[in-house]
């Protein structure tokens, strides 16, 4: 869909894109990565003309940039700017409106996709949508600065550095919400961060630059495992094992497990453990509990009396947090082996150490 | 002791409101100099009356009490209720001076006779001055709401309006000299907003364009504000004077011109000059305005699809209306008192009393000249921060 042949630009001396060739293909997050100065915003302003390269050809849905009138190729082209750039007379209503009353959408139109993008990016329309930026956070305007990209519902979105400003927090549920709406919409998005563990969460491909070139471009996976040279293996950093992991998911690992019904005859329980050191134990509507010892299930009256409780929310795991969730959660805890619930809290399975190794090995080769 | 230490503020606030305790202060002063100046015929020289020799103790007393209140009202500015009262005193502090010194002028124009002249002294100037400041102070800052404000200021300017409209104060000489000039001076004040209208406004048309001219173009850039300053340093009776000279010479070599009222002297280089001299704040502000937008919203409106034109009426123009607003409302102000100098190249404007006042030597004919371009000065420069204020968007308001 989009496509940088060759393309170089300079600014005087600067050569702040070198020689860079590019392809993204529909439906596919792209981040780019790379120290300060090394060509990111220049890259993606090449995509939607507001640079034209000295020398290359860019591409979009296979249509050489130059052949399009500038206005029409970035109408269909979200772009959220480095600096957010929310204009100041306007309303953040308006701010977002903005493309599409360039489209000529009608008014009722307009007011409605408003609302429904505020909805989408956390911001309630009652209390935004007639504020000014000025009364806005850094992270609310940047926000905004989002909704405002994806008014008319373009195919292809450019993105600088678009969760810089917000806390830690609420830039793990704007990712999560990315993820979810990505999964969705099926846009082709070109993403600029900073932060290397956004890349990894987001990215289909990352691509690393440095001095306006591209130096790896590849899944995430591939970048972790097999940096191309030392300048890509020291921007991953020491971690790499650890930051692989949080591109894992648990519900890939986990394994089945026999759980025991509290209210269960003890002489069926002795008979369902078997060999096995422990069990897990759940409530009857399949929330676990606890866990059973063998040495207890022989001495002990009922399940109830013999059992060992845990705190549901510290011990237990969603089936969708990341293997690096897991791991960490085991180490706080001391426990080797974690029960997997569903979004409902119900037991289905289990995670084990020996799972989060085999899962890092079996990534590593 | 106890009252003593009442007339201590409270902690943390200052001891006495200053500006009133200032403006207070000037007011008191006034009563050292001469109220009224009495003199036997229009040009003579004349004597000075002091306040209490002309108005009697009474007129006097009241007076100084009024004044006494303001210094009262400074040391107790924190205190409730006392705000209010001393708002409405100082609004209607200037009418009553006016009105009280309008009673003394009527019998001292009676004990001076018909050809005797009654003119205000420098103490009444001052006390004027002091009382109009005063207010001026006092309206914005203790005003217990807007509508409250609203109404004291428009209290402030009708009610001495009023006093000058009704003949009240008709025995002051320079109101004599107005009267004198009968439909003259209603007629050289319209000309005077005339030519100071038009001039701003063919400024404003001419120099808005040549500010974005500036802004866009960096080798223009150079070219029009050093064509702009050099206007701005000459003097602008000089520039009438170099005016005269190419248009006369103008007129002469195609005397149709003259139909069209082109000519070396009269209202057209008037006009020309005035028109030169607006200029340069309003090109100057337009280029700030324009330059000052932070580059990230050009941006922005490029990256969405806004054409040129789509951006100059979207972002640009109105983000910088406020400050071309503040360039015109500059040149206007600008313009009332360079108008004035415009009489002598005979163009007319409420100069001209002040230039035939001063070739009379009769002081009362120019200030009936000076007053009325100083209120006029005013009332612009009012009207005008009205307008910046109403071009403000919303959002920088803040
Ligand atoms: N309009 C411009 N004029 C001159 N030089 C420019 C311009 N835009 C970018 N550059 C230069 O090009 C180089 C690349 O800039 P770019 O903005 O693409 O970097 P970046 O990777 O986005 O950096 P950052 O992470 O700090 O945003 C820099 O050296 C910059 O100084
Ligand atoms: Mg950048």
């Amino acid at each position: 869909m989009i496509k940088l042949e060759r393309v170089t630009k300079r600014y005087g001396n600067v050569i702040a894109v070198d020689d860079l060739s590019l392809e993204i293909s529909d439906s596919c997050t792209c981040v780019l990565i790379g120290p300060s100065g090394c060509g990111k915003t220049t890259t993606l302003r090449l995509i939607n003309r507001l640079a034209d390269p000295d020398s290359g050809t860019v591409l979009v849905r296979g249509v050489d940039t130059r052949k399009l009138k500038p206005e029409d190729l970035r109408r269909s082209i979200g772009y959220a700017i480095q600096s957010v750039g929310l204009f100041p007379h306007l309303t953040v209503g308006a701010n977002i409106g903005v493309v599409p009353s360039l489209l000529h959408w009608d008014k009722m139109r307009i007011k409605n996709r408003i609302e429904e993008l505020l909805q989408l990016v956390g911001l309630p329309s009652n209390i935004y949508a007639n504020k000014y930026p000025n009364e806005l956070s850094g992270g609310e305007a940047q926000r905004v600065g989002v909704a405002r990209a994806l008014a008319a519902d373009p195919p292809i979105l450019l993105m600088d550095e678009p969760f810089g400003a917000v806390d830690p927090l609420t830039r793990e549920k704007l990712q999560t919400e990315f993820l979810h709406i990505q999964r969705q919409l099926k846009k082709t998005i070109v993403l600029v961060t900073h932060d290397l563990d956004e890349a990894i969460r987001l990215a289909d491909r990352i691509g690393v630059m440095k001095a306006g070139r591209i130096i790896q471009f590849d899944t995430p996976e591939a970048i972790l495992s097999r940096p191309a040279d030392d300048f890509v293996r020291g921007f991953v950093g020491t971690d790499r094992a650890l930051k692989r992991l949080s591109r894992m998911i648990v519900k890939d690992f986990i394994k089945p497990v026999s759980s025991l019904r509290v209210g269960q005859a003890i002489s069926e329980v002795r008979a369902a453990i078997g060999k096995q050191p422990s069990v897990w134990v759940t409530d009857e509507g399949g929330q676990p509990l606890g866990w059973l010892d063998r040495e207890d299930a022989q001495h002990g009256k009922s399940i109830e009396n013999s059992m060992v409780k845990i705190n549901l929310s510290e011990i237990a795991l969603n089936e969708n947090s990341t293997l690096r969730v897991a791991l960490s959660r085991m180490l706080g805890q001391g426990f080797r082996g974690l029960p997997v619930v569903d979004s409902a809290g119900r037991l289905i399975g289990e995670i084990t150490l020996s799972d989060v190794e085999a899962a890092t090995a079996q990534r590593e080769s | 002791m106890q009252v003593l230490k009442k007339r201590f503020a409270p902690k943390n606030r200052p001891p006495f409101d200053r500006v009133t305790f200032f403006a207070s202060t000037v007011g008191l002063l006034a009563f050292l100099g001469d109220w009224f100046t009495v003199r036997p015929n229009r040009l003579a020289p004349g004597a000075g009356m002091e306040l209490v020799e002309a108005a009697g103790p009474l007129v006097f007393a009241v007076l100084l009490i009024l004044w006494h209140s303001g210094l009262i009202f400074s040391f107790n500015y924190y205190r409730r209720g006392f705000a209010r009262a001393f708002v409405i005193m100082s609004v209607l502090l200037p009418s009553i001076i006016l009105f009280l010194v309008g009673g003394v002028a009527q019998s001292l124009a009676v004990q001076a006779g018909e050809s005797g002249r009654v003119s205000v002294g420098v103490g009444l100037w001052v006390a004027l001055a002091a009382a109009f400041l005063l207010a001026s102070v006092v309206i914005p800052k203790y005003s217990p709401g807007a509508g409250f404000r609203s109404l004291a200021w428009l209290t402030l300017v009708v009610l001495p309006v009023i006093l000058v409209a009704s003949g009240w104060l008709s025995d002051f000489s320079v109101l004599q000299e107005i009267a004198a000039q009968g439909s003259r001076f209603r007629q050289e004040a319209l000309n005077h907003v005339r030519l100071t209208g038009i001039a701003v406004l063919l400024g404003t048309i001419i120099g808005i364009p040549f500010g974005i001219w500036a802004f866009r173009s960096q080798r223009a850039n150079g070219a029009i504000f050093f064509v702009a300053n050099i206007t701005q340093t000459v003097p602008s009776l000089a520039l009438f004077g170099l005016l005269i000279a190419p248009l006369s010479a103008l007129s002469f070599a195609f005397p149709v011109l003259r139909d069209f009222g082109i000519r070396g002297i009269g209202a057209t280089p008037a006009l020309i000059a005035l028109t030169i001299y607006s200029l340069l704040p309003i090109i100057r502000n337009t280029f700030v305005s324009l330059d000052g937008i932070d580059p990230a919203m050009i941006d922005a409106g490029r990256g969405m699809g806004m054409s040129r034109t789509q951006i100059f009426r979207r972002i640009q123009a109105p983000l910088a209306a406020p400050l071309v607003m503040e360039g015109v409302r500059i040149s206007a102000v600008q313009a009332v008192g360079n108008t004035a100098v415009a009489a002598l190249i005979g163009a007319g404007g409420l100069g001209f009393f002040i230039f035939q006042g001063l070739g009379q030597a009769a002081a009362d004919l120019i200030l009936a000249g000076a007053i009325p371009i100083i209120l006029l000065a005013l009332l612009v420069d009012t009207f005008m921060r009205l307008m910046v204020a109403a071009v403000k968007p919303h959002g920088a308001r803040l």
